[in-house]
């Protein structure tokens, strides 16, 4: 899953900005989104359209750069949880670089899809008269679930969502010289830019030297990603408008109510499920907790591509604080189960750390099925809830039980309405896996 | 009555002491392979003697147990039970407590143990395999390790008991030590292949275990073949050094008492434990239609999976927990061996004391375990007064009385102390108020552990016990005690055991 960055400068001396350097700190924002392949592209003075891409993370890849990383005063950026997934550069018939994430459905392949985007895009703005209206119906007519962002060789950003709306994405501004998107608000906060307000779906703005159109979003009911609220979107930004962390909070009471313990103790997974643990605390009046320390980097485990690299995340992210957990009843709070493969290893470690009962309380829906847009929710073969039953989780695990909310709960808890949500990876027969 | 012994430890120190001790006023004969002391001094003060020779040799032990006219032979270590001794022994007609060599099997091949457990689905069984070399182990363990997740946490030991090849402990626990666990596994298998290529005897060399995680202890009883009778727990400590840190010995120290079963485990556990070792006796006369008669142990660990599980068996009495049961046991040693030989274990009234707690702590010469020979010859002084005076007791071991009266050290374990007491703890301080009495006059240094049989260790003990107890309770609450089936991503519902079992009676029968 990658997270997606639009630098664009307006107005005199526009030359001077060096879009390498807000990238750089706005993909740093995006690296919760995944930073195994970094990629970033520029326009420098003279419309020299100049692409760089390479092994993450964010920060690594600057450093190691430093010197042929192409500065530039606009740009997009890229970072993305899959290996070798960069930007995708068309030469002819109209030269442009794009990002895009979540999927389009003109493939099985996500590379392979966005190229065939790429180039539908290119021939486009090659031919077509009206640009804007184009690329709108363009965005319609495609399927899939993905947002994206463009630079053209004609010092054109072009970002769009389309009209599923599943993708997040996000804009900015400051003062009369700045515009920037990002795929979350954290990314515009960290560039010091000004959020103005989410992409609608459907919709698509073009940044020109001249000015900013935009086309009509769609009235479409919109089909917003849960997975975004439930793990995905770090705690400080707004997705669709909706702060993350309130959501968490809420997920974590609705949680309680639903799905009550006899415990001393509650005691969120980090990162994510910290915020929900806090909100379980709170509804159940339950003492939270610390119960984890990290060693070294923080790790997104659950989105390294491969088994060893999530359960060396997952060991050096998890050293859990003994005395929490000492002679204790333990609510253990996580945002989701994926494999098992880390909650089996975190029960038997905090019981073999004294923990009496392991109550297991998650913050989402079981997951039964892959994401057809791309998010890393592997086949049902590998997720635990589309093979086991509830009791047989908790077996597996070692845990005294375990609890998932209901589709309805976390409906609830967002606050949208259910027709407003994608909810896909949540319930059985969705994508084919 | 005579009796004879065989075996030089501090475990027949023991046996003989307590046979001095009986009202049958036996005559008392020994032999072993080093002029143990304290041995000999009870032969002497018995009407008996101490004869140096090879206690594996059934020839050298027919011909003394013949000559001395004996009417009961003891058999203390395990390697004359290996040879076949009380075989020999009893095909010239003279009564023998020891287990015979088919049934010793179940302590020289832990291979075959494990079988025996498989194959008549008996409790407290840990997860095995064997291989032939040491590239069929490494192939093996790389390529079921996801699907099989116990292989990252093994036992690695020789196939069949071989001279000083030990038992390594790899725990592939942090994934990011992975690399280095495979490097050193692989290492270990390799000298392992080198060691038992000269055993042609058995065709897989190398054996893995599951490693299992949980507090040890050793029940010793007595079986006559148709009862086994249990004796009070014993916790022997296995590392060299203190805070179980450091190399396996044969055991520094034990703990037992002051009631039948240790204060971090229950009764209930025990009961499970005695039916363990039942079994494993009565499967093993099965197989080979021998009857046993004499000791047999089982080396028990509390663990997450199933509470109780065996992770070795000794075929005669642990040293040194032979030390604690025998300093707890009120009846009549002779009798309990009547009793055995007789076939009338059952109607044996077996008492122990309940007021006495007993710790025995192993002196050891400095250079044991890893370099013997630089422990061995040194002359030995004991301040035997002081021991008298702090109440405890000497039983020699690995030691060696010359002819000029001198004792030196044979390069193994000593001597070991033992203190009784209402308690553990003070019973332990009696030692080591005592464990300067044990010099050696050249200089050459000792070393015991001093943690053995102190509250901070017993609390240890409890502490690691009820966090075990709670994971296999909880097991056992979810009606899947002892059940090893896991669901792997990506391979479904795994159950190693449904693996094993095909190995152990062939795909038909599984």
């Amino acid at each position: 899953m990658p997270g997606l960055i639009g630098f664009y400068t307006f107005g005199e001396g526009r030359e001077n900005w060096d879009a390498s350097q807000f990238i750089h700190y706005g993909l740093s924002a995006l690296q919760g989104r995944g930073q195994e392949s970094i990629s970033l592209a520029t326009i420098e003075p003279g419309n020299n359209l100049r692409t760089l891409g390479g092994k993450g993370g964010v920060e690594e890849f600057f450093q190691k750069n430093k010197t042929s990383t192409p500065k530039g005063f606009i740009g997009i950026g890229q970072t993305s949880s899959y290996l070798d997934d960069y930007l995708v550069h068309v030469k002819a018939p109209y030269e442009l670089v794009i990002g895009l994430d979540g999927k389009t459905d003109l493939h099985e392949n996500r590379g392979e899809a966005t190229k065939l985007f790429a180039r539908q895009l290119s021939q486009l703005l090659h031919s077509e008269k009206e640009p804007l209206k184009a690329t709108s119906m363009l965005i319609n007519k495609i399927g899939g679930g993905y947002s994206f962002v463009a630079l053209t060789h004609k010092q054109e950003l072009v970002i769009g969502r389309n009209p599923l709306g599943v993708k997040p994405l996000e804009t900015g501004s400051v003062g009369f010289d700045i515009g920037a998107v990002a795929s979350e608000t954290c990314a515009l906060d960290v560039m010091g830019i000004d959020h103005t307000g989410p992409v609608e779906t459907g919709e698509v703005i073009m940044f020109t030297p001249e000015d900013i159109r935009g086309n009509t979003p769609t009235t479409d009911p919109a089909n917003f990603c849960s997975y975004e609220y439930v793990y995905l979107a770090r705690l400080d930004s707004n997705v669709n408008t909706l702060p993350v962390a309130r959501v968490r909070n809420r997920i974590g009471k609705e949680l309680a109510k639903a799905h009550p313990a006899n415990a001393d103790v509650v005691i969120g997974v980090p990162e994510t499920a910290l915020p929900i643990a806090n909100g379980y605390s709170q509804e159940s009046g339950i003492p939270q907790e610390l119960g984890f320390v990290r060693t070294g980097e923080n790790i997104r485990a659950a989105l390294k591509p491969t088994q060893k690299e999530r359960l060396m995340g997952v060991q050096l992210k998890l050293n859990p604080v003994k005395s929490a957990f000492d002679g204790k009843d333990v609510v253990l709070v996580d945002d989701s189960v994926v494999r098992g493969n880390t909650l089996k290893n975190t029960v038997l470690n905090i019981k073999r750390d004294g923990a009496h009962k392991v109550h297991v309380r998650i913050g989402s829906p079981a997951l039964l099925s892959p994401c057809p847009y791309g998010v890393e929710i592997p086949t049902r073969d590998e997720l635990i809830s589309a093979n086991l039953d509830e009791k047989e989780i908790a077996n597996n695990v070692g845990a005294d039980s375990i609890s998932f909310m209901t589709v309805e709960q976390l409906q609830h808890a967002i606050g949208l309405p259910r027709q407003n949500l994608c909810m896909r990876c949540f319930e059985r027969g969705g994508a084919a896996g | 009555m005579r009796v004879m012994g065989v075996g030089g430890g501090a475990r027949e120190h023991a046996i003989a002491w307590k046979i001095g001790l009986s009202d049958h006023k036996p005559e008392i004969f020994w032999i072993s392979e080093n002029r143990n002391p304290g041995i000999h001094k009870i032969c002497k003060d018995n009407q008996g003697e101490l004869r140096t020779g090879r206690t594996t040799d059934p020839k050298t032990i027919v011909r003394s147990a013949r000559g001395w006219g004996i009417d009961l032979v003891v058999v203390g270590p395990e390697e004359p039970g290996f040879q076949g001794i009380p075989d020999a022994l009893e095909k010239e007609g003279i009564q023998c407590i020891g287990a015979s060599q088919e049934l010793s099997v179940i302590e020289r091949s832990k291979v075959d143990l494990r079988r025996l457990q498989w194959e008549n689905n008996l409790p407290g069984k840990l997860l095995f395999r064997t291989f032939k070399n040491a590239r069929e182990a490494s192939d093996y363990i790389r390529k079921n390790i996801d699907a099989q997740p116990w292989l990252q946490n093994i036992v690695v030991k020789p196939a069949r008991q071989s001279g000083g090849k030990g038992v390594k402990l790899i725990e592939d626990r942090k994934i990011y030590l992975h690399d280095d666990k495979a490097r050193f596994k692989q290492a270990y298998f390799t000298s392992l292949q080198a060691t038992m290529a000269a055993y042609s005897d058995i065709e897989d060399k190398i054996l893995i275990e599951e490693k299992a995680w949980g507090p040890e202890y050793s029940l010793q009883c007595f079986t006559d073949g148709k009862t086994v009778l249990g004796t009070p727990l014993v916790q022997d400590n296995k590392s060299a050094h203190e805070s179980d840190s450091g190399p396996e010995t044969g055991g520094m120290g034990s703990i037992s008492g002051p009631d039948r079963t240790l204060p971090f485990i229950t009764m209930e556990e025990y009961d499970k434990s005695l039916k363990i070792v039942d079994g494993i006796v009565e499967a093993i006369q099965k197989k080979t239609g021998k009857s046993y008669h004499g000791m047999v142990g089982g080396q028990m660990m509390l663990t997450e999976n199933e509470g109780p599980t065996v992770i070795e068996m000794y075929s005669r009495l642990g040293d040194p927990e032979a030390l604690n049961m025998l300093a707890m046991l009120k009846t009549d040693i002779i009798d309990v061996f009547q009793a055995i030989v007789e076939r009338r274990l059952s109607k044996l009234k077996l008492e122990f004391t309940n007021e006495d707690a007993v710790v025995v702590k192993v002196v050891a010469p400095n250079g044991y375990p890893e370099r013997r020979e630089k422990a061995k010859g040194h002359p030995v002084q004991v301040f035997e007064t002081n021991i008298k005076r702090n109440g405890c007791y000497l039983f020699w071991g690995s030691a060696d009385l010359q002819e000029n009266g001198q004792v030196v050290t044979g390069g193994s374990r000593l001597l070991a102390l033992m203190a009784m007491d209402h308690t553990l703890p003070p019973a332990s301080a009696r030692i080591e108020k005592t464990v300067s009495s044990i010099q050696l006059t050249d200089g050459w240094g000792l070393y015991h552990r001093s943690d053995i049989g102190t509250e901070q260790l017993l609390a240890k003990r409890q502490d690691t016990a009820e966090r075990v107890r709670r994971l296999y309770k909880y097991r056992e609450e979810q009606g899947i005690l002892g059940r090893k089936t896991e669901w792997i991503p990506n391979v479904g519902k795994v159950d190693p055991s449904q693996l094993l079992l095909q190995e152990v009676h062939g795909p038909e029968k599984a």
